[in-house]
């Protein structure tokens, strides 16, 4: 009986403390649908950044810098070359790149080759890759696969001496694809920094809502306090009790949030190929662990922070103004280090140090102005509704703030990704000026081809043409001792199709000098690498030829990290590696069918492979927009979050304040009027975030285009700003006020009764 | 016999709880002139408040007819939209509420609301201070509700009430949450106010000793029924 009494005593409090929620069901709800929805948002963009970089680990670890055997004649590499390595007793490994008609670049690797690899240190944990298709797959597939550029590399472990190879051997460093360390982990980072800023609103989102929920029970703590309870036994509970709600609902968010990441893991692998030239391998994110506890310790911090760290608070408790100081020190800081941080970590402290300094200025800022307008106005009407307007965003700060960042967010992602998008537009057409492009088949002679065209020139009114030639080069910087491997785009003849590319910097007559080959022009990833601008000298080794030729002009070129190099392709040296060729053709009224039909008829292959260069952006668009799809929907699902949680906020703090405006009904206003007030003072507070959040977002946009994405990616964009986002934001914004009004309204026709707390009591917040 | 400033004729209204139809007021009749105070006593729960906000026009009686100000309100009568209107007229700038607490605005200091109540009923603001200095809370006119004490705000919810310059005033336990020194202090202040200014008064009130204070009584008892 003791037993079963002192049981019932131990679970009276628990039961007390919930009857809250018993009275307040919809209040659980939205804390629980907060809760979810942090966490699914979080785990969203985790799991994406978490299976990127393991793609990008294994990646890195896959082309990690070996040393091969090339031919001294410069010649590609075939397979009489291994059996004669062999032969001799070396230890070579086949490396087949190939890139099939349609997906992604595969390796295939010969997993016997490279036992031989055990004897050197770590070289063949590196080829340790299982043979997944991601991208490697047994040699023998690989090389049965239909493709349409392939290649074979053979590598050697690291104890191979030059003096070990065959006469017509020589050793050369391994690298198959550009260097995406530092570029890799700068995507990685601006999607964690997306996805710290998702779980900064959420949390503050959350905490708003909770604190709201504890303001009102504060009253019952009170009473229990008087009844001999401690309070130190009450926060033991209700620790216990955020503890369990958040386990509850954090499980289902992180499975809603894999959920999410898998619906989008589409675009973002098409992102990830399209940046890097790396799939995105499916089921590498993160576990179930790590995001459980990470959202049960915000959950924890947010709801409950202050309320553990009360001696702490208490101790350091500051004035207003020297908090306003330390907001605006943050916040000046934030701006300078953005202006002039050399790297993205940086940029990023900056943009939090930013968004700390605003986030704690623009209430106190916003119920200081209300205050002072409050004070100059001469219409009682007006005076009231500034002062409330002051007590609102004191009382609203939590989600105002959330608001104000959501809002900046969206501004800025939707500037930077329509920036991206007419800029991207611009270049895509610009470089797909031709109608068609042609490929030259193996083993045909471009130049004939060339020469047919040129014949035709002057015949066929509106043909327009160039040859392209793709190879490699190795560039050695000024002023820097080592060499790095880019990237040669070659043209001829450098005509019209050509001549309308932007450029970003540019010499006198350009296009001139290129065409009589006085020079070469480089790209932007390229200039911003080796610091390089117009007029610089560059050191070229095309083939086995050392050129050093004058920088003209430096172009835009989205959406890949390596460095190019532009070139006449009537100035190549004979033993130019050409790695690919194609033709751009823009046939006029000859039509496409005369055209190719020559060209099988000079090449004498059955058929040709062309594309139509509009179905090709087409593609690229549709590429485009998977890209950004994870970005845009990131941001929009948090945005309407935020606009939620201030409209119910808004709601449910205009419910307590509703006695107070019913005081307006009787003293003669009319229902109508008194609704009038509340619409205008609800618009007041939605259209003041949207106002405050425009400054952030258009300095958020800045940062993003001039300041991370260069870091970032290696090009930049120009800034640019949309009013009409302005408008559709600021008209969201006044939806959410003109909701919180209609409900009021609703509020306002029921009896209202005296304001029951305590502080209520004597004479209500404000 | 002094004018009528109100009378009420047959007055009855009933809120329905469920399927139950639960009488608050039944058949009341009486009338008020102009100058005079009233009491209303009666347990909670007997229609004193319910009253009062018929007598303003915050509720709409079921039967009856309610004359004030000159003005003739019946049930069901005149259109509902006209009706409010003239009610909103009435307590705009003739009748002066005064509940048992929370009557000031929060965020506006006393003097603001004062103020904002006298500019709402059309009276001169600058008589606002005045207002505050009479009622022996001058030097509080720049405080805000929640620092100054329960009788001190009841005092600035009388000077509001004061500054419209009403026909009447209805006070709802306008004591109901202060303490009996306070209490009385409050009570004299108010007396002496409406027999200066010549406001009509009805007090719903607890306390015998306040209700003996005004020149009529009307008992509800527990139903409604006088």
């Amino acid at each position: 009986m003791r037993a079963l009494l002192s049981l019932s005593t131990f679970f009276f409090l628990p039961r007390a403390l919930l009857s809250h929620y018993r009275r307040h069901p919809l209040q659980l709800v939205a804390l629980g649908s907060m809760i979810v929805l942090a966490t699914m948002l979080w785990t969203g963009v985790s799991h994406l950044t978490s299976q990127a970089r393991a793609s990008l680990d294994q990646s890195e670890q896959a082309v990690a810098e070996r040393q091969q055997v090339v031919r001294s004649d410069g010649r590609a590499l075939a397979v009489e070359d291994f059996v004669t390595l062999r032969l001799a007793g070396l230890c070579v490994m086949p490396w087949l790149e190939v890139t099939p008609d349609t997906g992604s670049r595969i390796v295939g690797i010969d997993p016997l080759a490279a036992h031989c690899f055990s004897v050197g240190a770590g070289a063949s944990q590196a080829l340790d890759q299982p043979l997944d298709g991601n991208p490697f797959v047994d040699i023998y597939s690989a090389a049965s696969m239909s493709a349409r550029e392939s290649r074979l590399y053979l590598l050697t472990p690291e104890a191979t001496q030059a003096s070990d190879l065959p006469p017509a051997y020589r050793l050369k460093t391994f690298s198959t694809s550009p260097d995406t360390g530092e570029l890799g982990d700068s995507f990685l980072l601006n999607l964690e920094a997306l996805g710290v800023l998702v779980l900064l609103i959420t949390a503050l989102l959350l905490r708003s809502v909770y604190l709201l929920g504890l303001a009102q029970r504060r009253d019952s703590f009170a009473l229990l306090h008087r009844f001999g309870v401690s309070p130190g036994r009450v926060q033991g509970w209700l620790v216990l009790e955020i503890l369990v709600l958040a386990l509850l609902c954090v499980v289902p968010g992180v499975w809603l949030g894999r959920w999410l990441a898998a619906g989008l893991g589409s675009g973002f692998g098409q992102a990830l190929d399209g940046l890097f030239d790396i799939p995105l391998y499916a089921g590498q994110g993160q576990g179930w662990l790590v995001p459980v506890l990470v959202m049960l310790a915000v959950v924890v911090i947010a709801c409950l922070g202050d309320l553990l760290l009360l001696r702490f608070r208490e101790r350091f408790t500051l004035a207003r103004p020297t908090l306003a100081a330390m907001a605006t020190t943050l916040l000046v800081a934030g701006l300078v280090l953005a202006w002039l941080s050399p790297a993205l970590l940086w940029v990023f402290v900056a943009v939090a140090l930013v968004f700390a300094g605003a986030g704690w200025l623009t209430p106190a800022a916003v119920a200081h102005l209300a205050h002072w307008r409050a004070a100059r106005s001469r219409d009682p009407l007006a005076q009231w509704r500034f002062r409330e307007l002051a007590v609102l965003v004191r009382r609203l700060t939590l989600p105002l703030v959330a608001l104000q960042f959501a809002l900046a967010m969206v501004l800025a992602v939707q500037a930077l990704v329509t920036t991206f998008e007419d800029t991207f537009d611009r270049w895509l057409a610009q470089r797909l000026e031709a109608a068609y492009y042609i490929e030259v088949p193996a083993g045909a002679d471009g130049r004939k081809a060339a020469e047919w065209l040129t014949s035709q020139q002057a015949k066929v009114p509106g043909l327009q043409w160039h040859r392209v030639i793709r190879g490699q080069a190795q560039l050695e910087a000024q002023g820097n001792a080592g060499s790095q491997q880019v990237d040669v785009f070659t043209v001829a003849p450098v005509g019209s199709l050509i001549r309308a590319w932007n450029l970003l910097d540019t010499a006198d007559e350009p296009w001139g000098a290129l065409a009589s080959g006085e020079g070469a022009m480089i790209n932007e990833q390229l200039a911003r690498r080796q610091r390089l601008d117009v007029g610089d000298s560059l050191y070229l080794t095309l083939g086995d030829q050392a050129q050093v030729v004058p920088v003209l002009g430096v172009y835009p070129d989205y959406g890949r990290p390596v460095g190019e190099v532009l070139l006449n392709a009537e100035f190549l040296p004979d033993d130019f590696n050409i790695r690919f060729e194609s033709f751009s053709v823009t046939p006029g009224e000859f039509g496409i069918a005369p055209v190719t039909d020559a060209l099988v008829e000079i090449w004498g292959v059955d058929a040709l492979t062309f594309r139509d260069n509009s179905s090709i952006r087409e593609l690229a668009t549709g590429v485009f927009d998977q890209t950004f799809a994870l970005t845009r929907a990131m941001t929009l699902l948090t945005l309407i979050l935020a606009a939620s949680a201030l409209l119910m906020m808004g709601w449910v703090f205009f419910s307590t304040r509703v006695w107070y405006f019913r005081l307006l009904v009787v003293w003669g206003m009319q229902q109508r009027e008194v609704a009038g007030q509340l619409l205008r003072l609800a618009l007041m507070l939605t259209g003041g975030v949207a106002v405050l959040a425009l400054p952030l977002g258009i300095w958020l946009t800045w940062v993003l285009v001039h300041r991370i994405n260069p870091l970032a990616f290696g090009w930049s964009l120009p800034m640019a700003v949309y009013p009409i986002f302005w408008v559709e934001l600021a008209i969201l914004s006044l939806v959410i006020g003109v909701s919180i009004a209609a409900l009021m309204r609703r509020q306002l026709g029921k009896p209202a009764i005296a304001p029951a707390s305590a502080s209520a009591l004597n004479g209500g917040e404000r | 016999m002094t004018e009528s400033l109100l009378a009420v004729r047959g007055l009855g209204k009933h809120f329905v709880s469920g399927n139950e139809t639960v009488p608050v007021i039944g058949k009341l009749s009486f009338t008020l002139g102009q100058g005079q105070s009233l009491a209303l006593t009666g347990r909670s729960g007997s229609g004193k408040s319910t009253l009062l906000n018929l007598l303003c026009g915050l509720e709409r009686p079921d039967a009856g007819t309610i004359v004030i100000c000159g003005e003739v309100f019946e049930a069901g009568g005149t259109a509902a939209l006209r009706t409010a209107k003239a009610w909103s007229a009435l307590r705009r700038q003739r009748i002066g509420v005064v509940f048992q607490e929370a009557n000031l605005m929060p965020a506006l200091s006393l003097l603001e609301n004062v103020r904002f109540r006298a500019r709402l009923a059309g009276r001169d603001p600058a008589k606002s201070e005045d207002w505050l200095t009479r009622l022996d809370i001058g030097d509080l006119a720049q405080r805000y509700p929640d620092e100054v004490s329960g009788g001190q705000r009841q005092r600035a919810a009388l000077a509001m009430a004061f500054a419209m310059e009403p026909a009447l005033i209805l006070a709802d336990e306008p004591t109901g949450s202060l303490d009996r020194h306070t209490s009385d202090d409050v009570t004299r202040v108010l007396f002496d106010l409406q027999a200066r200014y010549g406001c009509g008064l009805i007090l719903a009130t607890h306390d015998a000793e306040l209700a003996a204070g005004c020149q009529q009584h009307l008992d509800l008892g527990h139903s409604g029924a006088v």
